[in-house]
C-alpha cells in the first residue's frame, strides 16, 4: 500500500481557478476512491477470494462438462434447480460442492429422507474443476487453502462445538436422530476440509455457520476440537462404547460389574 | 429362649480357675449351642500354620502397597492434558485407570485378605444349636401379648388419658417437624416475595430501569449485527448484562430465515421480528431442556429430551411431542450502532410454565405480511 499516498499537498497552494479546482478535485476523488478500492480488496477476508480470484478458464470448461454429464438432470441447465429433483446451485459456491463431492452425497444415488455418505464417484481434480464451475457461476462461499486446524485453541473449540454443534452431532460427534428419517452423521469420517465446507454451505438441514457467525479462526478451533478429542485421543477406558455417553456406559458397568461381582461371590462360597 | 437348666453353673471360685477356653464353651453352652468340634486350624507353629499366616500376610501387605501407590498416583503421576498429538498422551490418558487399578485392587486384596484369615485361621469350629420347630408355642404367644397390654392398661394408656396420648403425638410432630425444617426450607422460596420483579416473571432481557434496551450477544461477548448470520443460520444468544451467559431463562435462538420463505406470525407478536431474523427462547416449554436441534430446510426446532418439536415457520408452535406451549418469542430491535437488542422482555413465561397452566390463549397466526 506504499505506493498509494495522498495527493502532494503543494498542489493546493500552487493556483487555484476554478477550472484548477475542479480538475484536481476530480482527480483527487478518483485518486480516494482506487485507493480505498485497493485497500479494501487487500484486506478484505482471504476466503472470498482464495479460489475465486483466480478462476481458471480451463477447470471452469472441464467442470462444466462433469456438470452437464453428471449434475443437469437434477440441477438444470443452468444450475436453477429442477421442481422435486434438486436445489438450485446458484451461489452455494464451492464450498457446498466440495462437502457434497467429497464426501460421496452427490451425484444422488435415490431420492430420499437424507443423502447418505458413501464413496465419492469423483477424484479430487474433478471436484475442484466442478467447484470451479460452480463457484463461476455465482460465487457463494469457498473453502480456504492451507491449515484448517487450530491446535492452540482446544478449549476454546469444544466449548464453541458444545454451544453450535453437539446437539446435533452428539459431545462425541457421534451424531444423531433428526425428524422424520434425517439424522445428523458422525464426524468420523469427516475431514478437516469437509467439515469447514459443511459449516459455510449448511448442507441439507445444517443450519449455516458464515464467517459472522463462526470467524475463520474459531471454525479452525471447533475442527481442531473434533478431530483431536473426539477422533485421534485414546480412549481412557480402552474402549468408548460407541461414544454415546452414560446410558450404554452404564449399561456394561452394570452387566460387567455386577456380573464379575456375583461371579466372585459365588465362586468364594463354592470353595468353602 | 432356650432353657439351660441343664447347664451347670460354676461357682465363683470354679470361674477363676477356668481358661479362655473352657469359659468359650461354657457360653455357648448357656445358648444352648454345643461346640461339637472347636480349636485351632492348624497346630500352632506348624509349617501349615506358618504357611497360612503368609498368604494371609501376602494380601494384607498387597493392599497397603497398592494403597500407598494410588496415593503416589495421585500426587505425582503426570496428569496434565495431552492432545492427541503429544508423545505423553498415553501417560494423561493412563491416570485414571492407574488410580482405579490400584485403589479397586487394594479395596479387593484387602477383602480377599480377610476371607483368607476367616478361613485359614480363624478357630475351626461344628457347632450345634437345638431349636424349636415352627411357631413359638401357643402359650409363649398369649402371655406375650397379654403383657404389653397389660401394662398399657394399667397405665391408663388404652382407655384413659387422651390429653396424654395428644400432646404426646403433638411432640413427636414437633420433632419431626424441626428436624425436617432444615433440610426442607431451603427448597422453598416465595416467588412472590419480589412482587413485579421475581425472577419467575423477569429475564435478563428485560431493559435496565433507564430504559437501556439489553444487546444480543454471542458467547465470547461479540454483539451481533444483520450481517453476521447466513441465510438459514442459527446463532445460541445471550443477553449482554452481568451473569447473562449463565441465566437458565437467557438463553436464546436467533435465527435468519430463507428470503422468500413463507412464514406465519403468531397472533399478537406482530413485528416482533427484524425482517428475516427471530429471536425464540431456547428453553424448551416441556421440560427446560435446550432445544436447539434446527432443521434449517423444514423450519423445525428438537428437543433432545422428549422429541418435542416446533416449527420456526409458524411461530416455533409445537407440532409435535410433548410441549403444549410455543417457544416464546423475544421482540428483536436494532440499537443506534446497528446491533441487535431485544424490545423487551419476554411476554410470556420461559420454559416449563407450569404455574400458568390453563392460562394462555388459544394458538391463532396469520401468514406474515397479511395484515
Amino acid at each position: 500500500m506504499s505506493s498509494t499516498q495522498q495527493p502532494p499537498r503543494g498542489r493546493w497552494r500552487f493556483r487555484r481557478t476554478k477550472t484548477v479546482r475542479r480538475i484536481t478535485g476530480a482527480l483527487a476523488l478518483l485518486f480516494a476512491l482506487s485507493t480505498v478500492g485497493l485497500v479494501y480488496t487487500a484486506l478484505a477476508p482471504t476466503p472470498q477470494t482464495a479460489v475465486a480470484a483466480a478462476p481458471d478458464a480451463e477447470a471452469v470448461a472441464a467442470g462444466e462438462q462433469l456438470y452437464v454429464n453428471s449434475c443437469i438432470t437434477c440441477h438444470g441447465a443452468n444450475l436453477q434447480g429442477v421442481q422435486d429433483r434438486g436445489p438450485s446451485l446458484v451461489g452455494v459456491g464451492q464450498a457446498a460442492v466440495y462437502f457434497q463431492v467429497a464426501t460421496g452425497r452427490m451425484p444422488l444415488a435415490e431420492q430420499s429422507a437424507q443423502a447418505p455418505r458413501k464413496e465419492p464417484f469423483f477424484n479430487e481434480q474433478e471436484i475442484d474443476q466442478l467447484g470451479a464451475y460452480i463457484q463461476a457461476n455465482g460465487g457463494g462461499p469457498v473453502v480456504p487453502e492451507g491449515n484448517l486446524q487450530d491446535r492452540e485453541q482446544l478449549a476454546k473449540g469444544g466449548e464453541l462445538y458444545r454451544l453450535n454443534c453437539a446437539s446435533c452431532h452428539n459431545f462425541t460427534g457421534q451424531g444423531g436422530a433428526l425428524s422424520q428419517g434425517k439424522y445428523a452423521p458422525a464426524l468420523d469420517q469427516a475431514t478437516d476440509e469437509e467439515i469447514y465446507a459443511a459449516m459455510l454451505s449448511g448442507p441439507e438441514n445444517m443450519p449455516k455457520f458464515g464467517d459472522g457467525q463462526l470467524t475463520p479462526d474459531e471454525k479452525r478451533a471447533i475442527i481442531a476440537f473434533i478431530q483431536n478429542v473426539n477422533k485421534d485421543s485414546i480412549a481412557p477406558g480402552g474402549n468408548s462404547l460407541g461414544g454415546f455417553g452414560p446410558a450404554p456406559e452404564g449399561l456394561i458397568a452394570f452387566l460387567v460389574g455386577m456380573g464379575a461381582i456375583v461371579g466372585f461371590t459365588l465362586w468364594m462360597g463354592s470353595r468353602t | 429362649m432356650t432353657s439351660h437348666s441343664d447347664v451347670e453353673i460354676p461357682g465363683d471360685a470354679e470361674l477363676a480357675q477356668m481358661s479362655n477356653d473352657e469359659l468359650a464353651r461354657l457360653g455357648s453352652r448357656l445358648d444352648g449351642v454345643e461346640l461339637v468340634e472347636y480349636g485351632e486350624r492348624y497346630v500352632p507353629g506348624s509349617p501349615a500354620d506358618k504357611r497360612a499366616e503368609r498368604k494371609v500376610a501376602f494380601w494384607f501387605l498387597l493392599a497397603g502397597l497398592l494403597g500407598v501407590l494410588a496415593a503416589v498416583a495421585f500426587i505425582w503421576w503426570p496428569a496434565g492434558y495431552e492432545d492427541a498429538y503429544s508423545d505423553r498422551q498415553w501417560l494423561y490418558a493412563l491416570y485414571t485407570p492407574v488410580l482405579g487399578v490400584t485403589l479397586g485392587g487394594c479395596i479387593l486384596a484387602l477383602g480377599i485378605g480377610v476371607v483368607a484369615m476367616a478361613k485359614k485361621l480363624m478357630p475351626h469350629e461344628v457347632a450345634v444349636q437345638a431349636r424349636h420347630e415352627g411357631g413359638s408355642a401357643e402359650v409363649d404367644r398369649r402371655t406375650l401379648v397379654a403383657e404389653v397390654m397389660d401394662a398399657g392398661d394399667k397405665a391408663g394408656l388404652i382407655k384413659r388419658r387422651g390429653v396424654l396420648k395428644g400432646s404426646l403425638v403433638l411432640a413427636g410432630g414437633g420433632l419431626t417437624l424441626g428436624a425436617a425444617i432444615p433440610i426442607l426450607g431451603g427448597f422453598i422460596k416465595n416467588p412472590w416475595a419480589e412482587g413485579p420483579e421475581s425472577q419467575l416473571w423477569v429475564t435478563p432481557w428485560a431493559p435496565a430501569p433507564d430504559g437501556t434496551k439489553v444487546r444480543m450477544v454471542q458467547v465470547d461477548g461479540t454483539p451481533v449485527s444483520p450481517a453476521d448470520l447466513e441465510a438459514g443460520a442459527m446463532a445460541t444468544v445471550f443477553p449482554a448484562v452481568p451473569g447473562g451467559g449463565k441465566a437458565s431463562d437467557a438463553a436464546v435462538m436467533l435465527f435468519r430465515l430463507r428470503p422468500g420463505q413463507a412464514v406465519s406470525i403468531r397472533d399478537g407478536q406482530q413485528g416482533f421480528e427484524y425482517g428475516d431474523y427471530y429471536a425464540y427462547s431456547k428453553i424448551c416449554t416441556h421440560v427446560g431442556c435446550p432445544v436447539s436441534l434446527y432443521e434449517q430446510q423444514t423450519g423445525r426446532i428438537l428437543c433432545p429430551c422428549h422429541q418435542s418439536q416446533f416449527d420456526v415457520f409458524d411461530g416455533a408452535r409445537p407440532v409435535f411431542g410433548p410441549a403444549t406451549r410455543p417457544l416464546p418469542q423475544l421482540p428483536l430491535e436494532l440499537d443506534d450502532e446497528g446491533y441487535f437488542v431485544a424490545a423487551s422482555d419476554f411476554v410470556e413465561a420461559v420454559g416449563p410454565g407450569f404455574w400458568e397452566n390453563g392460562k394462555f390463549p388459544a394458538w391463532g397466526s396469520t401468514p406474515k405480511g397479511s395484515s
